[in-house]
């Protein structure tokens, strides 16, 4: 007797105009600028990296300590420490180039100029394929969380940016650190947002109970890790259902994930695609073992393609 | 000057308990055998490097045989890896294959090490590594000072052993420090007719000069003053002679200060708190001096550039 063959699972899914080989993302932040990963895993077999924020002039960061761990999750306060776009473009891009996965660069500034200046070195080059804004970094006196939590800032950042993008696809990475992370989100689609990303680190403070001073020399720093995934779920839904899905925009969601079927509730919940953070610092090989798990799963629910989970929640 | 350069080959490997104990106070000494994967890892690992362990699966022991000042810390829950230095690497070659064995020295300190007292013989953990830059051996080098304050004996111990391997004409003294007697990490022996002795030196033929801050073991003061009072009246040759230090900021930037003003070469292995151990997080950073005043803070990794540096490139205090 014939054994019914395997059914074969589709993982490609479009985002923002591209065609990516599956919805998984390395975060900003939590998988260096190219190369750092590739020991521990292919890193072609991955969806999407997003590199760390490059600013226009090189950043040292915050003093230590620069994070502190927290039950399930950790705080980080690293203050958007990068190489700075030109030293990015000689030593980064040259491997980025040798890698067949897709590649947004993180984009941060200080000034909606800089977030452009740094956009329109970078929009050229052939080894980026697109943009993720980071109007969301609580960890910077100036930029970052200050543009991200005013809808009309977000806007005007937004649509100047994506006149610089091109036609490379502009992500909006949003802050959960406001009222209504909806009005944020309408606001960076109106300013012409591809896609959005959503969500980054939660404001947070840990004090160290014998000195009475917070742990980070930051004082606060952006929480991450499990403890906020069931809030990340529950905004990329939020975000899905108010903004993005009546305006035909996707989402990339992430917040804690850790398994596949962290992944799965994001899918579900309305993101086209994941993105894995924290896990990494963990298990540096995190978004290879979830993207085997959501093969997996999809096979097990007789799931053809992955893109059917996008927005299924009942 | 030549500097041994990272290994090209870390990774995640599987280690099993071999043993796991008190050896004092509250400092315990795990043996791992590592799985055919680690073996080949970590038999180029030198000493001052260190690897990630995974001990968030790890049991946390019953709260009666938790010491009362950690019962707090012990219900916390953990996510990121911690990083351990060796205080010894061995080969065995067995007729089932060669394989490399880790001694770690651990003080239980917080939640994970509560948890690590709890690992039995045949337990496997996970571990990432190895980590980092370790010490280095400028050439021609007659004198080693070895300097260790508290928890920053493991990595002392194992260049100890190290160089009565490699560069047994070096001549080696060890300088240990520590708050008072309990904050020592080794096996000590009291009684004997030097009054109190640190095995781990005695079996390597190393002579020890030992202080405490409340003086409870060896001198009263700091091991700086002792390493000082040494430099002063042995006065070796400062071109062939090396301090190497681990322990406290406090003790490193002493070490750097002395090591200047004597001109002699000196390395310290400095400490940060660290998530991905791999230099993707960027967390550990470590402050480094710039030629110009003027210009804004440089920074080296601890865990990618580190955690073994140049003592003259540091700037110490920077972590609170």
């Amino acid at each position: 007797m014939d054994r019914p063959s395997e059914s074969s699972v589709c993982l490609s899914v479009s985002f923002a105009g591209l065609t990516l080989s599956n919805p998984v993302f390395l975060a900003s932040g939590t998988s260096g600028y190219a190369d750092e990963l590739g020991e521990f895993m292919n890193l072609d077999t991955i969806g999407g990296l997003i590199t760390k924020s490059i600013t226009l002039l090189p950043r040292p960061g915050n003093s230590t300590p620069r994070i502190v761990e927290t039950d399930a999750g950790m705080l980080n306060a690293i203050g958007l420490a990068n190489i700075g776009v030109e030293v990015f473009i000689q030593e980064k891009v040259p491997i980025l180039e040798s890698l067949q996965t897709t590649v947004f660069v993180n984009v941060a500034g200080q000034s909606i100029s800089e977030y452009l200046a740094v956009i329109d070195r970078l929009a050229p080059l052939k080894a980026i394929d697109g943009f993720e804004l980071n109007i969301s970094c609580p960890n910077v006196k100036e930029g970052g969380i200050t543009f991200g939590t005013d809808p009309a800032q977000v806007e005007q950042i937004t649509r100047q940016a994506k006149k610089s993008s091109g036609s490379k696809p502009l992500m909006v990475k949003l802050t959960p650190s406001v009222t209504d992370i909806a009005v944020t989100a309408r606001a960076a689609i109106e300013g012409g947002a591809d896609a959005l990303s959503l969500v980054n680190t939660f404001t947070a403070m840990v004090i160290d109970i014998e000195s009475r001073k917070p742990v980070l020399a930051n004082r606060t720093g952006g929480l991450s890790g499990p403890a906020i995934k069931p809030i990340a779920v529950y905004l990329v839904h939020k975000v899905y259902t108010e903004a993005a899905r009546p305006a035909g925009i996707p989402l990339l969601g992430m917040g804690g994930i850790r398994t596949a079927s962290d992944a799965v509730e994001f899918l579900l919940a309305g993101a086209s695609a994941v993105a894995v953070g924290t896990a990494t610092f963990v298990q540096p090989d995190a978004a290879a073992r979830i993207l085997a798990g959501l093969e997996t799963y999809c096979r097990e629910h007789h799931i053809s393609h992955i893109s059917e989970l996008t927005g299924g929640l009942q | 000057m030549k500097r041994e350069t990272a290994p090209d080959s870390k990774g995640i490997a599987l280690a099993s308990v071999l043993s796991n104990r008190p050896i004092r106070s509250n400092f315990w000494k795990l043996l791992l055998k590592l799985d055919a994967k680690g073996s080949r890892l970590f038999s180029k690992a030198i000493p001052g490097q260190f690897a990630e362990f995974d001990v968030s699966s790890v049991s946390v022991p019953p709260q009666e045989v938790i010491p009362e000042n950690l019962r707090d810390q012990a219900s916390r829950t953990i996510l990121l890896r911690r990083p351990f230095s060796f205080s010894d690497i061995s080969i065995t070659y067995s007729i089932e294959g060669t394989y490399v064995t880790l001694e770690i020295i651990y003080r239980v300190l917080g939640p994970a090490t509560i948890r690590m007292t709890s690992l039995k013989t045949n337990d496997v953990i996970s571990i990432l590594g190895p980590l980092g830059n370790g010490f280095w051996y400028p050439e021609p080098m007659k004198h080693a000072l070895l300097v260790t304050g508290g928890m920053g004996a493991p990595p002392i111990l194992h260049l100890a052993s190290f160089l009565k391997r490699q560069y047994s004409s070096v001549e080696t003294v060890a300088f240990v420090g520590a708050r008072s007697l309990d904050f020592l990490p080794f096996e000590v022996k009291i009684g004997n007719k030097t009054g109190l002795a640190l095995e781990e030196f005695e079996c390597l033929n190393i002579p020890v000069c030992l202080a405490t801050d409340d003086g409870s073991a060896g001198r009263k003061g700091f091991i700086t003053e002792l390493l000082e009072e040494w430099l002063r009246t042995h006065t070796p040759p400062v071109k062939q002679t090396v301090i190497y230090a681990c322990g406290p900021e406090a003790m490193l930037a002493a070490c750097a200060d002395i090591a200047q003003r004597y001109q002699i070469h000196c390395q310290v292995s400095m400490e940060r708190m660290m998530a991905c151990g791999i230099g993707i997080c960027q967390s550990c950073a470590v402050q480094i001096r710039t030629l110009n005043p003027d210009q804004s803070p440089l920074y080296r990794l601890c865990c990618k550039d580190g955690p073994v540096f140049d003592s003259q490139t540091v700037i110490f205090g920077e972590n609170r």
